[in-house]
């Protein structure tokens, strides 16, 4: 199992079992689990916890790691609270392959930087986006719609139509 | 240099190949008819053979994790349907599940046998949409007539069952909709008589048809290590020997009531992965037999007027049921804090969904863990030495649906 002194909190939610680790653990944290048994990253994802007030946060983003045992059925989510801007983390893509997109998406959705990740980049949105749309600050509906009303070049026949 | 063709652009790299030319790197998409959608690869080729694959996803990005947290609880459940758009109820089902799971609810018996049947029957689809068009475009163009046929019965009991052919949105955390009609039981008995006939058409067309064999045997090789480490599931894991089917491995919904096999194969390449498939409906029939035969009686939602709406006699005769029902429709139920992970077994593989719930009447975050954009990062490790026409079969094996792989 994981070492006692890594864990931080623990405890179960809705009948799913969870650890709190230190954020600069995580790779250690990762390693060991991942020698014990839990060898299949299930997801990972980041939480926003802006102004929530349903329970006090240690800091604003979240990142949820859920691993899997395939043999036991057991599966346990490892969360690590991160702050700062942009907020911070180690990779974890050379222990769990498959970690590597899902940064890349955590990234480019919460701009959370995964420090050793050998290629950070956009994968969802276009590469010039601005901002970083899952986060709670992200206005909805921000995006300008053009119509071709407003631009009057658009209306304008071609030359030889 | 380059050139350009319809939805192709080559460049040269002026590095050496093994063969004595080139290494060219062809731009691959995203508009190019194989890709199921719209799916870019730049892929380094030297002569014929494919040196690297790099996927560019993002071209079917809807921000649905986004649009979620906007809306109330049940309200999500049309979302939801969005994003792997060929298996509409068994996204609700991921989601209604988690969000029961939250709340702590479990479902009347009719829903679950009802969610099970809808389940499979979607399998079916999702399953016949992917032979159809992989048949297609590795030749066997009359594999799309046949089994858009079949596909279209399903598609017209869908019709029958929640008034929708593809979007269903049938399946909602409390139950399902409403009961099934006396003419969808009729269609789908029919259907499951009629269907394993279907199934040996096909294979009588594809199974020992040589054209097929040689495209898919001992093409896209991956080997259960592979697939382990990479976190494939689904076909794409079962393809390659590993007997991991989260119906059986950890049920839900009841599915352990019922008898079927997973199906395996041991040929780790395209073909393996078409046979578990052809194994797969073929157990997805004997299921939905199963399902309507042992159909249990009584209702279908759970009995809870801060959940789901009161039934429209009700609202006449009490004022009690008018408030529930305004409340429901004005504000939402809220979900207690908390978060939660729930899998189900889709026509891909594992389709999770995690929620978190701050206590408020929409959702804090949703986060949907699609099996196709985990399964997308093995195709460069089946697709390398191939040659590039193999490509096609690769990614048509591998089963993406670009919807769910960028969400």
């Amino acid at each position: 199992m994981i070492a006692e002194t890594l864990v931080v909190e623990r405890g179960v939610s809705a009948g799913d079992a969870w650890v709190t680790i230190e954020p600069a653990n995580v790779k250690s944290a990762l390693q060991s689990l991942k020698n014990d048994g839990f060898r299949l990253l299930v997801f990972l994802t980041c939480v926003d916890h802006l102004v929530d007030t349903s329970r006090t946060w240690p800091a604003r983003y979240e990142l949820v790691y859920e691993l899997r045992n395939m043999e036991t059925k057991e599966q346990l989510r490892v969360r690590a609270f991160v702050d700062g801007d942009p907020p911070r983390i180690d990779s974890v893509h050379d222990i769990f392959p498959p970690a590597n997109w899902e940064e890349r998406e955590t990234y480019d959705l919460f701009g959370v930087v995964f420090n050793g990740h050998p290629d950070l980049t956009r994968i969802l949105m276009p590469d010039d986006w601005v901002g970083h749309p899952l986060r709670r600050d992200y206005p909805v509906g921000g995006e300008v719609v053009e119509f071709s009303e407003e631009h009057e070049t658009w209306q304008t026949p071609p030359p030889d139509a | 240099m380059s050139t350009t063709a319809q939805g192709v652009t080559i460049t040269k790299t002026g590095e050496q190949g093994a063969f004595g030319g080139e290494l060219l790197t062809v731009n691959f998409g995203p508009h190019h008819p194989s890709t199921h959608g719209v799916l870019r690869l730049i892929v380094d080729l030297d002569g014929e053979q494919v040196r690297s694959v790099k996927p560019v996803i993002g071209y079917l990005h809807t921000g649905i994790e986004k649009q979620m947290e906007a809306l109330r609880w049940q309200q999500g459940v049309v979302v939801t349907d969005r994003h792997d758009y060929l298996s509409p109820p068994i996204n609700n089902l991921a989601y209604a599940l988690a969000v029961e799971k939250l709340m702590g609810v479990e479902v009347p018996p009719r829903a679950q046998a009802l969610r099970v049947i809808m389940s499979e029957l979607t399998r079916l689809s999702s399953h016949l949409v992917w032979m159809g068009t992989s048949g297609l475009e590795l030749g066997a163009m009359s594999m799309l007539m046949y089994c858009f046929r079949e596909r279209d019965t399903i598609l017209d009991m869908n019709e029958e069952i929640s008034g929708f052919r593809m979007h269903t949105s049938y399946i909602r955390p409390g139950g399902v909709m409403a009961d099934a009609t006396p003419r969808f039981f009729e269609m789908l008995d029919d259907f499951t008589h009629t269907m394993p006939g279907h199934i040996d058409e096909y294979e009588n067309l594809l199974t020992m048809n040589p054209i097929w064999r040689s495209r898919t045997i001992g093409i896209g090789r991956l080997s259960p290590e592979d697939a382990k480490v990479l976190g494939a599931s689904g076909p794409m894991i079962r393809g390659s020997g590993i007997a991991w089917d989260l119906r059986k491995s950890m049920p839900y919904s009841g599915y352990e009531n019922y008898d079927f096999e997973v199906a395996v194969s041991d040929d780790c390449d395209c073909y393996g992965r078409y046979l578990v498939r052809i194994k797969e409906m073929r157990e997805a029939v004997k299921i939905l037999r199963q399902a309507l035969d042992r159909l249990p009686d009584g209702p279908v939602n759970v009995d809870d007027r801060k959940m789901l709406p009161p039934p429209r006699e009700e609202l006449e005769t009490s004022m009690e049921a008018v408030i529930h029902h305004f409340k429901l429709f004005t504000e939402g139920y809220s979900v207690p804090p908390g978060d939660v992970y729930v899998a189900v077994e889709s026509g891909r593989g594992e389709n999770g969904c995690y929620v978190v719930s701050d206590g408020t009447h929409k959702p804090r975050r949703v986060h949907f863990r699609s099996a196709s954009f985990v399964n997308l990062q093995a195709l460069e490790r089946m697709a390398l030495n191939h040659m590039v026409a193999d490509l096609i079969a690769i990614i048509g094996t591998a089963d993406t649906v670009l919807g769910d792989v960028d969400r």
